[in-house]
């Protein structure tokens, strides 16, 4: 049930509803049946049933025993241990069983061996990568005596499966989320008014302009050898922005339909195309994933006495500055690698969205001192706008570099895109013969989409200018009555007229020829 | 040990951590009073702060500690 789809609008509709009718001590269980469908809605069968039942029952089970033997450290440990083990073995058996095949065959070829594994089709559920992680976070939590075990096996399941989040997170914890999810919520005029202006800009930026991006990007992507050089450098420098549109845009859906019923969920990205160096970038953009690696693989990491012992030695050795800098490193290494193997089962993940950020990351760190001694020498002041606006557009360019990995269908597809990049032969062809129209037909676009994509780019600018300074809709809602309908009719028309709704179903142009 | 003690001891921590003699924490002060103190940084002062007053923080602690003050409540409630 995708989040932009009719379908999912009918049901989020109906599930608000009775939200609201029932009595407020059952509302919980309305989310919950709610959830279970929207769980299995695409995707029943026992295959499936079975993957939700072994996370829940691990995490149910596991995390009573944890708090039972809370005085008792060792046994405690143990049933956090097989905790954590019976989720990753699943989430590992399911996501990435083709991912060590294809290194088994890499290997084979590498030897000469005349063998190649097979690669399989997993039927996964739905959000699993996210609720294996929400539930370890969940286990581990108890461990720490952050917070206590739920008793209800169905309030549990509710954590566990809270429809919303299913899809693109945010990751959620349990210490902050339970009190929103079985409390017991009014229905609120202004939480209404609030939720269905966050689901309609998400609408906005998903329909109106990832969308369109796509159009262009996969066009381009399709056929690198064709195009080259100036189209293939400008997917590859939108496809960042397409990807913001879409992400950030569900989560606004999400958090829109939570707010509604009175659910406040953590915020995933704060303005991240306004940071100026990588490590602010991913402060900003999918905030939760970030906190849970930090909290749960990078601290305990770092705290560990492999790692305090490395430290000292590397102290030692190196001196207190640069020594304490190694251990740290490793660390962020790990945990680098770790968030690009959870963005999926391939190596154009593990470098895209894990290793390349590592490297940007650790080359800021140690070139900061040299780059400090490079303005000082020079005398560049970096306290002025045009320095920020260097440095941002140098982030948005390392992030759009490390992007071509993501969106590259594998790692030999990425580097031929990078050489395309730099193919220069047959672009007086494709730009010469062109006027403006043809041009934007060759790459999948019409002059309409082009206007309209350029007027949303900029509105999304200014939005996200004002997102800087503030909450965007609660100054819009301090507005007069006159303003805050006319920009909400605007955003509902917006939508309707000029969003992308697939091909072969083209309701935005069948309008528009009305007009 | 008093509580002034405390926070003379946490200045030469602070001070040995982020590299800057200027500074002065008081019980309000937060990772946004300090310029390099981000999450990275974070792990090295708990570990420093640990190792100067003897006491281990729980992961509870190191990651929903909110300002000094609430760090030096900890480290009271542990030398206790």
């Amino acid at each position: 049930m995708a989040l932009t789809s009719l379908v999912f609008a009918l049901f989020s509709i109906i599930t608000v509803a009775i939200y609201f009718i029932v009595p407020k001590k059952i509302q919980w269980i309305v989310l919950l049946i709610s959830s279970i469908i929207f769980l299995f809605y695409d995707n029943l069968n026992l295959e499936t049933v079975v993957q939700a039942l072994i996370i829940l029952l691990s995490s149910y089970f596991c995390g009573r025993l944890i708090d039972k033997y809370k005085e008792n450290s060792k046994k405690s440990k143990a049933f956090l241990i097989l905790g954590i083990f019976l989720i990753l073995t699943q989430l590992v058996y399911l996501k990435y069983t083709n991912l060590f095949l294809s290194t088994a065959n890499h290997i084979c070829n590498l030897f000469n061996i005349d063998y190649q594994f097979k690669f399989v089709q997993r039927n996964s559920l739905i959000g699993i990568s996210y609720y294996s992680l929400i539930m370890i976070g969940y286990l581990v939590d108890i461990f720490r005596g952050v917070t206590e075990a739920q008793k209800n096996i169905f309030k549990c399941a509710l954590f566990m499966s809270y429809f919303p989040i299913l899809s693109s997170g945010p990751f959620i914890r349990y210490e902050d989320t339970k009190g929103e999810l079985y409390g017991e919520h009014k229905f609120s005029y202004e939480f209404m008014c609030s939720g269905l202006v966050r689901i309609l800009w998400g609408l906005f930026k998903i329909l109106v302009i990832s969308q369109r991006i796509g159009m262009f990007v996969d066009t381009v992507w399709a056929d690198l050898n064709a195009y080259r050089a100036f189209f293939t450098i400008a997917a590859v420098l939108f496809f960042p922005l397409q990807l913001y549109t879409n992400f950030s845009g569900s989560i606004d859906i999400i958090m829109g339909i939570s707010e509604f019923m009175g659910i406040r969920l953590p915020e995933n990205f704060t303005v991240p195309f306004a940071s100026s160096t990588m490590t602010e970038f991913w402060r900003n953009w999918h905030i939760t994933l970030g906190a849970w690696l930090r909290d749960y693989i990078f601290y305990p990491l770092q705290k560990s006495d492999i790692m305090q012992k490395l430290n000292k030695k590397c102290k030692k050795i190196f001196g207190k500055k640069v020594g304490k800098k190694i251990p740290l490193y490793i660390s962020m290494l790990i945990m680098w690698f770790a968030i690009g193997v959870w963005h999926g089962g391939a190596y154009t993940y593990i470098i895209g969205s894990g290793l390349l950020q590592f490297l940007f990351i650790f080359l800021e760190d140690v070139l900061e001192p040299i780059s400090k001694r490079i303005n000082n020498k020079l005398g560049i002041n970096t306290e002025v706008f045009s320095y920020r606006l260097y440095k941002t557009i140098r982030t948005y360019l390392l992030f759009s570099f490390s992007m071509i990995f993501f969106r590259a269908p594998s790692v030999s597809g990425a580097i031929n895109a990078i050489k395309s990049c730099f193919m220069l032969n047959n672009i007086g062809a494709l730009l010469g013969r062109s006027n403006l129209s043809n041009l934007l037909n060759n790459i999948g676009l019409d002059v309409k989409d082009f206007i309209v994509l350029s007027g949303a780019i900029f509105i999304l600018f200014i939005v996200e200018k004002l997102a800087l300074k503030g909450n965007v809709r609660k100054k819009l809602f301090k507005q007069n009555i006159v303003f805050r309908w006319t920009v909400l009719y605007v955003l509902i028309f917006m939508i309707i007229i000029f969003g992308c709704y697939g091909a072969g179903y083209n309701p935005a142009n069948f309008i528009y020829r009305q007009f | 040990m008093e509580k002034e003690e405390i926070y003379e001891r946490l200045n030469n921590v602070f001070r040995d951590v982020f590299d800057d003699e200027g500074i002065v924490v008081k019980p309000e002060t937060t990772a946004n009073d300090i310029e390099d103190w981000d999450s990275l940084e974070h792990i090295n002062l708990i570990v420093a702060v640990e190792q100067e007053f003897g006491i281990k923080f729980n992961m509870n602690e190191v990651t929903t500690m909110k300002n000094v003050g609430e760090m030096v409540d900890i480290i009271i409630s542990r030398m206790n």
